[in-house]
């Protein structure tokens, strides 16, 4: 059912554009602040070692300097810079396992110590001053290494060797039958590679401590209420005397500052409480790099048994991923990176068992997709390797076995909607699946192939952490709508849409509608934005508190109007009577009378949200110079059950700069280290993303499937775009070149390796 | 050492006198992409930085008896741009379109490139293919070096920095017969150091016999390296296919690519060098119309 | 340390302050003059995010010393347009979609009007070689492109108008 609203899906301009547009936003790195200071941070050269001895005082004496902090006087309090530790769900237990500051560090940019000081200069200079004497640790890089009995210990685990938190582990059904039951049983293992945000803003915050010792904290953060509790834990200050807000702009986010950003909160607040003194820590670049989470990478090995038809009858996936030094996300990634797993096709005997494993190497936390798109390349792949063994086409085997709404699956939600098979068709159409394998005629050395990958993924966090969200929306005098949510603006449009779900509900124009958000003291909790959450459960929580205002301001007009509250309707910021529209008030006029009489039309909505799958379905078409192993990618199409679009525009720059992401991850991007645990990929020149010259064409299209349980039906879209990325492009120079590769990304070398292999001419 | 002082040379007297003001401890300046970085990081130092972008006589492209000399004050995107460039020294204009940025482009000097010395600068391959000189200036003396002399290590070159300036350099311009092409690979399409580079010029006689051919590839070396041995596979002798594979296949043997754990093994450089250096000496003969 | 006396044109003002040897355009307008539109995304000239127009040509300020400027006209996105009057590529990057966390937005609109400036009918690969030095992370450059597009138009219509006159 495609009901027509009056602004929900349409393509409402949004008000942050005009200030992004006119350099007017203010970022956290923008910040400035009477008497503020420059924090800096000085960090481990090595990869694993305990500090036997750091000795600040030249540091302290430089003029210009007024705060150094270690861990000899810092909190130490543990935590866990992610959000997660503040809605694990008992009887699980956070890991939590960083300081502010150790006495051991654990990766190569590890802080060590921090300062601040009247100017950058300053502070840098202060830096090279601090002495530090290492005892070097033995080090280790691999996840399967780091398993063994002889590795190193990064941190206790309850669960086994370098292991954070416990092992996933998921069943349905009966596995070792269901394998019985197949006629061929294919298995594979996958390798993954290290991806990074790469965000355009670096890591930030500006901490100010008030004469109450109250802390205010702007700063990059996705969520600024779990992050209010971190910081509250973290320094034992109330948590109602900590105020955490975004000045009101982040410069993207893809997951790398769910919670702290990286240490800038924590490190700001410490500095700002030994000086006395505002105090801004903004990371450069190298250090976004190599000191704030990356995504997972690992090994994903799937076991399928099928029938020769195609039918599955066993699944069995397993994760092992390289959490790096610190846990962050380290226990909820794999629980996705099975359950997304999982959960895209359906089959009756299923079983995923995973976790991540501490290294010395930056530590991994969240990245768009988590653990899904890990997931996808090795299934996905998979999938086309078993069409060809079973002689049927790749979008019909795929079609036998999708995972349809009312069937079960390994998730504690149903699935109530799916548009996935519409999206297989039209993105089919849009690549003319028809030419695949028929593009190559002769011998020429540059070899065309398409290639289709399919997904799914959540809208919201939940099971896999907590996840509930607040709002209210009062009705001003004069009729306009005030909202309260503390979500953030990293550009992802969920101001925009949940304004126009409050207007569509209280039938107001969109311009009357403001937004207060990403302020922790004038909003209610609210987890912010992750897990594709904003528009599904943020929406869920503005839309309850814009019907209950909606149920108050009809409950007060239709004593006005001495009319049944079930006639009435509200349009065009006016509530009239449905058989009789002469019958009417303005709400303004509405909203003034109850004043009046002392009283303000308020909705609060308080949910807990359900979780809706939304589906995807990718279409490329590359073209491989043999000769030098290079993959272009000449079209690449994406298409998207979004539930419902709230905004198609916004829809659309989400899905397709996920794509380019995904072109990343595919063929391009991979944090690597030398043998001595030091990153490789230390600037935008060395870390190989997209620029507009490597993006030719992308095509995105929605369809909507409109979920019950979402708000006007919409469901996830944010981490979506780059879930199948991998499998179709990979499976699309399958189709070009014949090969298979079971790593990613496919750069020229590692393409030009396996084609010499080949003997390809 | 600190920065002290930042000046706007009018004229190469300015320089001079710069020079001797700050004895050995002022340097010139001209994009300062790269230069500016070094001194962030304390890899170079210096007292003065000598900004000659605003000397008229180092921004000119000219054409003076059938040389194109390019000043030290001429940017990458001038000479990409160029009308001249474009007709007499496409190799060039090519080479200098794909450093970096549009906006590094703006700023960054074909000579600046050159003095810098990196082995994969993409102008100072293209110039070295095109035979060109340098024209190097001290206080009491000028002198032309080949762009091949110049060389000192990796990042090096021979030119004094606190004593001489190089004011611009010269090649002689192309003719109808002359073709060229520039060859390029890289991970990705814009703000991204070559793995390869490779400048081809040759020129052809009317039997289409090779009347001399020079190859430059970088960066195989701690410089550009000219492909010589290959050269004189194709010198004397009537173009063709087999000719262009025989060349590419001796070409390789000139170079000595590093492991890069970045840009890629030496033994996929090599591999991937000799289908490039084909392709860069077809290219040449193509643009022979 | 000598501190020098720059004089510049900046968003059509004439400037005059004090900086040091060491100090670059960006430090000079985002610390000195609080015009903190242009960002800093990488300080090496890597992203673009820094971007401003001088002399007509769009250049990386993180990298350039700010005595450069000497003499010479700067253009930052301050300068452009304003909320009251927006320029057509400000126009053309909201009304298109072109924007998500904006961080990027004000070098690609000084790329973009870089080229604008000198050509008003620029094909879709022009137009993605004058942005190829911005990194974009959140919008697959696709909606910008197509921004500068209609705002090549846009201004071409506004040109053609004024000729009728």
């Amino acid at each position: 059912m495609n009901k027509t609203y009056s602004v929900v899906g349409k393509n409402i301009l949004k008000l942050d554009s005009i200030e992004k547009a006119t350099g007017t936003a203010t970022f956290t790195c923008d910040m400035k602040l009477p008497n503020m200071l420059c924090g800096r941070v000085l960090r481990s050269p090595y990869p694993h070692a305990r500090i036997i001895s750091i000795d600040t005082s030249k540091a302290e004496a430089l003029p210009g300097v007024k705060a150094v902090a270690t861990y000899k006087n810092t909190s130490r309090v543990l935590f866990n810079t992610s959000a997660t530790a503040t809605f694990t769900i008992p009887p699980l237990v956070p890991v939590v396992d960083q300081y502010i500051f150790d006495s051991v560090v654990r990766y190569v940019g590890d802080e060590v110590a921090a300062v601040a000081a009247i100017s950058k200069k300053i502070a840098d200079e202060a830096l090279k001053l601090i002495e530090v004497e290492y005892e070097i640790l033995e080090p280790v890089y691999d996840p399967l290494e780091a398993m063994k009995e002889s590795a190193p210990i990064l941190h206790h685990s309850t669960e086994s060797k370098n292991v954070p938190g416990e092992k996933i582990h998921m069943e349905m059904g009966d596995i070792e039958k269901g394998f019985a039951e197949a006629d061929r049983i294919f298995e594979h293992t996958f390798k993954v590679p290290v991806q990074k945000q790469a965000q355009l803003e670096t890591q930030g915050a500006v901490a100010k401590i008030g004469v109450d010792g109250s802390i205010t904290v702007w700063c990059t953060t996705q969520t600024p209420h779990p992050t209010k509790r971190i910081l509250g834990t973290i320094f034992n200050i109330p948590y109602s005397k900590v105020r955490v807000l975004n000045p009101p702009y982040i410069g993207g986010g893809f997951g790398v500052r769910i919670g702290l950003s990286a240490k800038a909160e924590p490190i700001a607040v410490a500095l700002a409480l030994l000086a006395k003194q505002p105090v801004k820590v903004v990371y450069d670049r190298k250090e976004d790099f190599i000191a704030s989470d990356t995504r997972h990478g690992g090994y994903v090995t799937v076991k399928t048994g099928v029938k020769n038809d195609g039918t599955f009858t066993a699944r069995k996936l397993e994760g092992i991923l390289n959490g790096g030094a610190y846990c962050s996300w380290s226990t909820e990634a794999p629980g996705v990176l099975g359950a997304m797993g999982l959960s895209l096709y359906y089959c009756p005997n299923q079983m995923y068992d995973g976790h991540s494993v501490y290294t010395n190497t930056t530590p991994a936390g969240a990245m768009r997709g988590f653990g899904n798109p890990q997931a996808m390349f090795a299934i996905d792949s998979q999938m086309d390797i078993i069409a060809e063994e079973l002689g049927l086409d790749p979008l019909e085997i795929r079609r036998k076995n999708i995972m349809r709404p009312g069937k079960p699956w390994v998730l504690p939600y149903p699935c109530l909607s799916s548009g996935l098979e519409e999206c297989m068709d039209k993105g089919a159409a849009a690549i003319d699946w028809g030419r695949r394998g028929k593009l190559n005629t002769g011998d020429s050395k540059k070899r065309r192939g398409i290639g289709m990958g399919i997904g799914t993924h959540v809208s919201n966090a939940w099971p896999f952490c907590g996840d509930y969200s607040n709002a209210y929306v009062t009705v001003q005098q004069d009729g306009s709508i005030h909202l309260a949510t503390g979500i953030p603006d990293m550009g992802t449009g969920s101001t925009t849409a949940l304004k126009q779900m409050v207007a569509e509900i209280l039938g107001v124009d969109f311009d009357k509608v403001k937004i207060a958000y990403a302020d922790t003291e004038s909003t209610p909790f609210e987890i912010g934005s992750h897990a594709s959450r904003t528009c599904y459960a943020s929406g869920t929580a503005v839309v309850a508190a814009a019907n209950e205002a909606r149920e108050k301001v009809l409950d007060f007009a239709a004593k006005t109007l001495n009319t049944p509250k079930e006639d009435l309707d509200i349009q065009d910021n006016i509530i009239f009577s449905q058989p009789n529209p002469k019958i009417s008030i303005g709400l303004d006029e509405t909203a003034l009378k109850a004043h009046d009489q002392g009283h303000q039309f308020i909705g609060v909505g308080s949910i807990i949200p359900q979780n809706a799958p939304p589906y995807l379905a990718q279409f490329a078409e590359v073209e491989v110079d043999i000769e030098t192993g290079k993959v272009k990618v000449i079209k690449l199409v994406g298409a998207n059950d979004v539930g419902k679009a709230i905004n198609p525009l916004v829809v659309e720059g989400q899905l397709e700069g996920g794509l380019a992401m995904g072109i990343g991850y595919a063929l391009m991007e991979e944090m690597k280290y030398d043998s001595k645990g030091k990153q490789l990929n230390t600037s935008f020149e060395k870390y190989v993303l997209p620029t507009s010259m490597d993006i030719t064409e992308l095509q995105t299209i929605i369809v909507e499937a409109n979920d019950p349980s979402g708000p006007f039906g919409a469901k996830g879209v944010g981490e979506t775009g780059l879930v199948a990325t991998a499998p179709a492009i990979a499976n699309a120079v399958y189709d070009a070149i014949g090969i298979r590769f079971f790593e990613i990304p496919l750069t020229e070398e590692r393409v030009f390796k396996e084609i010499k292999k080949s003997g390809i001419k | 050492m600190v920065l002290k002082q930042y000046v706007l040379a009018k004229s190469m007297d300015d320089v001079f006198e710069c020079f001797k003001k700050y004895s050995g401890e002022a340097r010139i300046v001209a994009g300062g992409t790269d230069l500016v970085l070094d001194l962030e990081s304390g890899k170079v130092e210096c007292n003065c930085l000598i900004d000659i972008t605003e000397i008229d006589e180092l921004k000119k492209i000219e054409l003076i008896d059938e040389n194109v000399i390019i000043g030290a004050a001429v940017t990458h995107n001038e000479v990409n741009k160029s009308d001249l460039v474009k007709k007499i020294a496409p190799v060039l204009s090519q080479a200098c379109g794909t450093v970096g940025s549009l906006q590094i482009r703006n700023v960054a000097t074909v000579v600046g490139n050159v003095v810098n010395g990196q082995p994969a600068a993409d102008a100072a391959v293209a110039l070295m293919a095109l035979g060109a000189q340098a024209e190097v200036r001290g206080l009491n003396c000028t002198k032309i070096i080949p762009l091949e002399d110049m060389y000192a290590g990796v990042g090096k070159t021979n030119i004094d920095c606190v004593n001489e300036i190089v004011t611009s350099v010269k090649f002689p311009a192309l003719k109808d017969n002359h073709g060229s092409s520039f060859e390029r690979f890289a991970q990705r399409e814009a703000l991204a150091l070559p793995m390869l580079n490779i400048a081809v010029v040759l020129s052809l006689k009317e039997d289409r016999t090779v009347e001399w051919a020079r190859i430059v590839m970088a960066p195989v070396g701690p410089r550009p390296i000219r492909a010589k041995n290959a050269e004189k596979i194709l010198t004397g002798n009537v173009i063709s296919s087999e000719l262009i594979e025989m060349a590419a296949e001796e070409a390789v043997k000139d170079a000595n690519p590093r492991d890069s754990a970045l840009r890629g093994t030496a033994e996929y450089r090599k591999e991937v060098l000799q289908v490039l250096v084909r392709r860069a000496l077809e290219g040449a003969v193509a643009s022979i119309s | 340390m000598e501190k020098n006396i720059l004089k510049f044109k900046l968003n059509g003002e004439d400037m005059e302050l004090l900086v040091t040897p060491d100090e670059t355009l960006l430090d000079v307008l985002r610390d000195k003059l609080n015009l903190t539109g242009t960002k800093k995304g990488c300080g090496k000239g890597e992203c673009g995010a820094c971007t401003v127009i001088i002399n007509g040509n769009a250049m990386n300020s993180c990298i350039i010393p700010a005595m450069k400027a000497m003499n010479k006209e700067v253009q930052t996105i301050e300068g452009i347009g304003t909320a009251g009057k927006l320029h057509p590529i400000q126009e053309t990057f909201i009304e298109e979609g072109a924007i998500q966390c904006g961080f990027c937005t004000p070098g690609m609109i000084m790329s973009s009007k870089a080229l604008l400036d000198k050509n008003l009918s620029p094909t879709r690969e022009e137009v993605k070689e004058a942005i190829s030095g911005n990194i974009c992370r959140c919008t697959g450059y696709v909606k910008i492109e197509q921004a500068v597009l209609s705002a090549a138009n846009r201004m071409k219509g506004k040109n053609q108008v004024g000729e009728g006159e």
